[in-house]
This record gives structure tokens, C-alpha cells and sequence, in this order.
């Protein structure tokens, strides 16, 4: 039996965590989550607004990409809440149990995983077909949409397999972005790629983010955290806040503290 | 819904792009499969007994009586057969005999047949080797069973006077005599008994080659399994999570992917059938030669039913090939225990040697396995079951289903 918080506000309610949760995009509430016996997270909290750029830092196996899970809906947390929008995406619902709304997670975050959710075997086109079903709406984005920002169209015929890395990457973002979402997570996603791709992505969630998107990226790379409006550090399952300039040794030593 | 039909549809997509590879890798396999049915069939075919055994005959005596007598026992077709009569003199006769030129050396005494007719019965000396060879063994054997039969027809003869003596019923000596002559005649020399034939096979009511081709379906469908590796084979945790996350359950993931492993054997297996159909156009006659020893007599199943049977032979297969791909979660450990898992069962459950052939304990391992019941399925579509046998296939099949493909259900979606 998870242990919910009860006292769960709703949108349009007066007062003032109601009010904070109308007036951001994230709010994220002393989530807990764990593996059999592991607790991973501990309570974490953070909120992100419209067009905000969340950064979160951390060791390897902190509980970064296990928090995006919670976030994109294929993890249950043990208790907390998380709104979007003001509305409850994850909370306590009826029995003091926790309850999640996928349908509506779904439909406000679009996911980029670590690794590809890419068939290898079939096209960019048949991968983005299973992502969009609608073959008018595809075409659309293909050719004014986020996917032609992304440069998808260049390479759409090309076998998944024999892309490169940065390629992949782009066609991952362009499949989290089907139903154009107003959240955006992405889990390391400049992990193992060249410079130029980086700095590819970089400027497609620069383009994201000047449409007011929201970005929770989790990463290791300086150049990504230039984008954050707000740095969060993850440390023994909470997320503590840090001056989103601090870069090198800095961040380091917050890190290894 | 539409999410989930899109999957489907992708999946198939995928299927059909990677059919060449997955066709290819079935023909090499089926290759070799056949390769080692006919291994199988050459070494299980056994040439018809050809005893061919020299026995000397010393005629003492060489009269018309005798020289008719034994004539009409070379010309004999049982003794024919197996036996070639050579006449020479007793000195040489025995000089073959310890050479082992010959397997018995037979001594007819003068007055033979005069002695039969008159009562007398001389006595035929019948000499065997020493340490005498297969041949002159049972031939040994059988004369002295042939000796023991004279002596008890000998002994109710002697027994018949006897009793027609005391009783003073000689007059109806002859008519005793007749009936225990044509008793014993009909006992011993029943040439009906001789020429019949009961065939004993380890492959039961199939054919040698009916076997040998069931068995390697079985084995075909198994081992078409590797080559499905693409199909079949987990998809990364990402994408199966992703796929969750937009309304595709774990359930319709693993539906769809069995699926596709399931048209593909019925494709490859549709190539068997294609391959049959094409071989009929290039060579008529040989390949009607092959659907005699195929067919056999025929299993009365009509062509609706054998689908059937196919169809749920191959679901089987795939189900259990698709259990094996959820196990070790890689390329090569899915790969190697699908080889070694199959070869190791289809032995089992007698599929190179027929079972009645193995140990017993082998036996009531293969009794449990699910290619035994493969094995007997496929072997119902040349001869056909009884309903109860057909019946206990199909629940026993139909139950190792159920729990493979629930077990591989619950082993994918906890890894997602």
C-alpha cells in the first residue's frame, strides 16, 4: 500500500500550493519510488514553468532517469504527486492508492529514453508511421513541422540501421514529439555523440523551448546545462536545487559532496 | 485501437522485409535436416535375409528312389531359399565340413526310402562343424527341432499299434495312422505358416521413411526457430516501454510478435509444400514414387483436416520457440538453446531412433516431452490416430502452449 498524501489540490483552487500548481507547467511533489528493497527516490520535488529548461545532474544510478520515468508514465511511484498543467498525473486516487492518469501523461510529455526506441530493421519512415498514425499529419510535420526542424526528411528513407548516432537520436526526439506534447524529457540524450550532433540537438531545444515548450533534460554535458533555466542536483534520491551558472570544478565538488 | 493495429502492422512490415534473410537460413537448415533423415533412412532400411548354406550330401546308395527323393527336397521353395544341396563323397564331404565350406554335411544310409516305406526308418546322420558359424547354428537348431517332431510323430505311430494291438482294432490301424500323418503334416509342414509374414517395425504403424520425414518436421519447425531471431526475439526495453507508454500493452507486444514467428513457419513450411509442387513438375515419376512410400496407405484425413493439424503443430512450435527467445535475452544464448534444447528433445522423444529402440529411462523422459506429441501429430497426417490418441495430442499440446506462452508473457514483461 503506497502512503499518499491526502490533501491533494486541484485546478482552479484557491490558496497557495493550488495557485503555484495553475501557474506552472511541472509541479512535482516529494515523489518516492524504489526497486524491490532500493529506494531510489527519496522525495524528490521541483516545479518547471512554460518554456522552462530544467537541468537535473547526478551520479550514474542517482535515480535521474528513474524520476523521467515517473514524469513520461512507465513508472508508478510508491507516493508523491505529479501535475501538469495543475491537473493530477500522478497522485492518490480512490483507496488511498496511487494512481496514475497515462492517457493524459501521455498526451502532455513526449519521452526520449537513453537508449533508441528504434526498429533497426525498417526505415525512418515506417518508425515514424508507428509513432503518427496519421500518414497526413506525418507528411505535415515532415515537411513544416518539428520533424523537418529535427532534418528528419533528409534521411527518411534510410534504414534505421544504418544511421549514425546523432541520426537516431534526432529520429527518437521527432517520435517523443508525435502529438506535439508541451513537455519534453529527455534522458541523457547527447551520451555518445559527436560534437556536431550535440550541438544539433542543443539548437533544436533551443527552437523547442522558444515555442514555450518545457525541457527536463538529465545529463552530463556543460554545454547542455547552458540551456537550463534551472539546475537541479540529484543526490541520495532528492533533488536540490543549485545556481544553474555553476559549471567544472564546481559542479563537481556540489556533486561529490 | 488504432495504436495497437499500427503495431501490427509494423511488425508484419518488418517480417516480410527480413523474410529473404529468415528464408534463406530455413533452406541451409533444411538442407541439413534432410541430410540427416536420409543418414537416418539408409541406416534403418534392412536388406532382405539372403542366407545362402551349403549342405553336403553323401548318397551311399545312389538309386532312382533316392536320387527322386532328394530332388524333390532341393526343389522344395523353403528349403530353395535358404539352402543349396552339394552331393559328394563322405571323405570329401567331411573335409569340407572341418574347411567349413559347408554348414552341415548330411549322410544318407542305403535303402532310405525302402526303409521308410517298409518301417524301418534308417537313420540319416546329419554332421555340423565345430564352433559353427550363425548359419550352421540355426541350422542346427532346426534340425533338431525337425528330430524331435519325427520322434513324437514316430512315438504315435508306435503308440497307435500299440493301442490298435490290445484293443484288437487293427482294422482300423490305417485310418488311425492316416489321421495322426495328416495331423503332424499339417503341424510341421503348414506352407502357409512358412510364407507368412509379420512385419515388427520400431516406427510402428509408419514406415520407416514416414517416420524419418514426421520426425524431421519436427525437427524443421524447431529449428526454422533460429531463424527467426528478428521476429522473435525481445525488443529492447525501451521500445517496449515507449510502446506501453502510448497504449500498446505488454500483452498485445508479445500477441503480435508470436504472430509474426507463427506466419513465418507457415511460410517456411509453405515452401516445403512449394518445393514438393515444383519437384512434381521437374520429375513426375520420381516424385510419385516418393508419395507412394509417403502416403502409404493413407491417413483418411481429408485435406481440411491435415491444415488443421499443421496449423496447430506449428502454433505449438512457435509458442515453444518464442518461450525459448524470453529466456536468456541474447542473439547467441537464444540461438544455442533453441539448437540444443531441440536436437536434444526430438532424441528424446525418439525422433533419430525410434524410442522402442532407447532405454527405458530415456523413454519415460521422451513420454513427457512435447516433441514426442509433436512427433506423433506429424506422424498423424500420413497415417492417422485413433480419435482418443489424436484427443491426447492435442490436450497434451495444447496444455505445454498455455504454459510456455504464459510463462514467456510474465518472463518479457518483467524485464519492461
Amino acid at each position: 500500500m503506497s502512503s499518499c498524501r491526502m490533501n491533494t489540490p486541484e485546478w482552479g483552487q484557491d490558496g497557495g500550493l493550488g495557485r503555484r500548481i495553475v501557474e506552472n507547467m511541472i509541479t512535482v511533489a516529494d515523489i518516492t519510488s524504489s526497486y524491490g528493497r532500493r529506494q531510489v527516490l527519496r522525495g524528490a520535488s521541483f516545479t518547471a514553468d512554460r518554456g522552462e529548461c530544467i537541468g537535473i545532474v547526478g551520479a550514474n544510478g542517482c535515480g535521474k532517469s528513474t524520476l523521467l520515468s515517473v514524469l513520461a508514465g512507465t513508472l508508478k511511484p510508491k507516493s508523491g504527486e505529479v501535475f501538469y498543467y495543475g491537473r493530477l498525473a500522478w497522485g492518490c486516487g480512490v483507496g488511498g492508492r496511487m494512481h496514475g492518469e497515462k492517457e493524459f501523461i501521455r498526451s502532455m510529455t513526449g519521452y526520449v529514453p537513453q537508449e533508441n526506441p528504434l526498429i533497426p530493421e525498417l526505415s525512418v519512415y515506417d518508425n515514424l508511421r508507428l509513432w503518427y498514425p496519421d500518414k497526413k499529419k506525418l507528411r505535415q510535420e515532415l515537411e513544416q513541422g518539428f520533424l523537418s526542424l529535427l532534418g528528419i526528411g533528409e534521411f527518411c528513407a534510410k534504414q534505421v540501421s544504418k544511421l549514425s548516432g546523432g541520426m537516431k537520436k534526432r529520429v527518437s526526439i521527432g517520435i517523443a514529439m508525435a502529438g506535439t506534447p508541451p513537455v519534453l524529457l529527455l534522458d541523457e540524450p547527447s551520451a555518445a555523440l559527436d560534437l556536431v550532433c550535440k550541438e544539433d540537438i542543443r539548437r533544436y531545444l533551443q527552437e523547442y523551448l522558444a515555442r514555450k515548450g518545457t525541457v527536463v533534460i538529465t545529463t552530463h554535458e556543460e554545454s547542455e546545462l547552458d540551456l537550463c533555466h534551472k539546475l537541479y542536483v540529484m543526490k541520495e534520491g532528492r533533488l536540490n536545487q543549485a545556481d544553474n551558472r555553476l559549471r567544472g570544478e564546481e559542479l563537481v565538488k556540489l556533486l561529490s559532496q | 485501437m488504432r495504436q495497437k493495429a499500427q503495431y501490427l502492422y509494423i511488425e508484419i512490415k518488418k517480417t516480410i522485409h527480413m523474410l529473404p534473410r529468415m528464408m534463406s537460413q530455413a533452406i541451409l537448415l533444411m538442407v541439413l535436416i534432410g541430410a540427416v533423415a536420409f543418414c537416418g533412412t539408409k541406416s534403418m532400411e534392412q536388406e532382405p535375409l539372403a542366407v545362402n548354406v551349403d549342405i553336403g550330401i553323401v548318397v551311399r546308395e545312389n538309386n532312382t528312389m533316392t536320387r527322386m527323393a532328394l530332388s524333390y527336397v532341393e526343389n522344395l521353395e523353403s528349403a530353395s531359399q535358404v539352402c543349396r544341396f552339394v552331393q559328394v563323397s563322405e571323405e570329401e564331404g567331411f573335409e569340407r565340413l572341418a574347411e567349413r565350406r559347408i554348414a552341415a554335411l548330411i549322410v544318407l544310409p542305403e535303402q532310405l526310402v525302402e526303409g521308410i516305406m517298409d518301417g524301418s526308418n534308417p537313420t540319416v546322420d546329419i554332421f555340423f562343424p565345430k564352433n559353427a558359424a550363425l548359419e550352421a547354428m540355426l541350422l542346427r537348431e532346426l534340425t533338431e527341432s525337425g528330430e524331435e517332431l519325427l520322434t513324437v510323430a514316430q512315438a504315435q505311430i508306435y503308440g497307435a499299434n500299440d493301442v490298435a494291438a490290445a484293443y484288437g482294432m487293427e482294422e482300423k490301424l490305417s485310418v488311425m495312422e492316416s489321421e495322426i500323418d495328416s495331423y503332424n503334416l499339417a503341424f510341421a509342414l503348414d506352407r502357409l505358416a512358412i510364407f507368412d509374414t509379420q512385419t515388427v517395425s520400431a516406427t510402428g504403424r509408419m514406415s520407416v521413411v514416414q517416420y524419418y520425414v514426421a520426425s524431421g518436421f519436427v525437427l524443421f519447425l524447431l529449428f526454422t526457430g533460429m531463424a527467426l531471431y528478428p521476429v522473435m526475439q525481445e525488443e529492447p526495453q525501451a521500445f517496449c516501454r515507449q510502446l506501453k507508454r502510448q497504449g500498446t500493452g505488454s500483452a498485445w507486444q508479445c500477441f503480435c510478435r508470436w504472430l509474426c514467428g507463427f506466419l513465418c513457419m507457415c511460410v517456411f513450411t509453405g515452401m516445403l509444400w512449394l518445393m514438393w509442387m515444383i519437384g512434381k513438375i521437374f520429375l513426375p515419376e520420381q516424385m510419385a514414387e516418393v508419395a507412394v512410400l509417403l502416403v502409404g496407405s493413407g491417413s483418411g484425413y481429408t485435406a481440411g483436416v491435415q491444415i488443421a493439424i499443421l496449423c496447430f503443430m506449428i502454433a505449438v512450435s512457435a509458442t515453444w520457440v518464442y518461450f525459448l527467445y524470453s529466456i536468456p535475452g541474447s542473439r547467441t544464448g537464444s540461438i544455442l538453446l533453441i539448437f540444443l534444447l531441440s536436437v536434444v528433445m526430438v532424441y528424446l522423444s525418439g525422433g533419430f531412433i525410434p524410442s522402442m529402440l532407447l532405454p527405458q529411462t530415456v523413454r519415460q523422459v521422451g513420454s513427457v516431452l512435447p516433441t514426442t506429441y509433436l512427433i506423433r501429430a506429424s506422424g498423424c497426417l500420413f497415417v492417422g490416430y485413433e480419435s482418443g490418441t489424436l484427443g491426447q495430442c492435442v490436450a497434451v499440446l495444447c496444455g505445454y502452449t498455455i504454459l510456455c506462452g504464459t510463462a514467456a508473457y510474465f518472463l518479457r514483461t518483467r524485464r519492461i
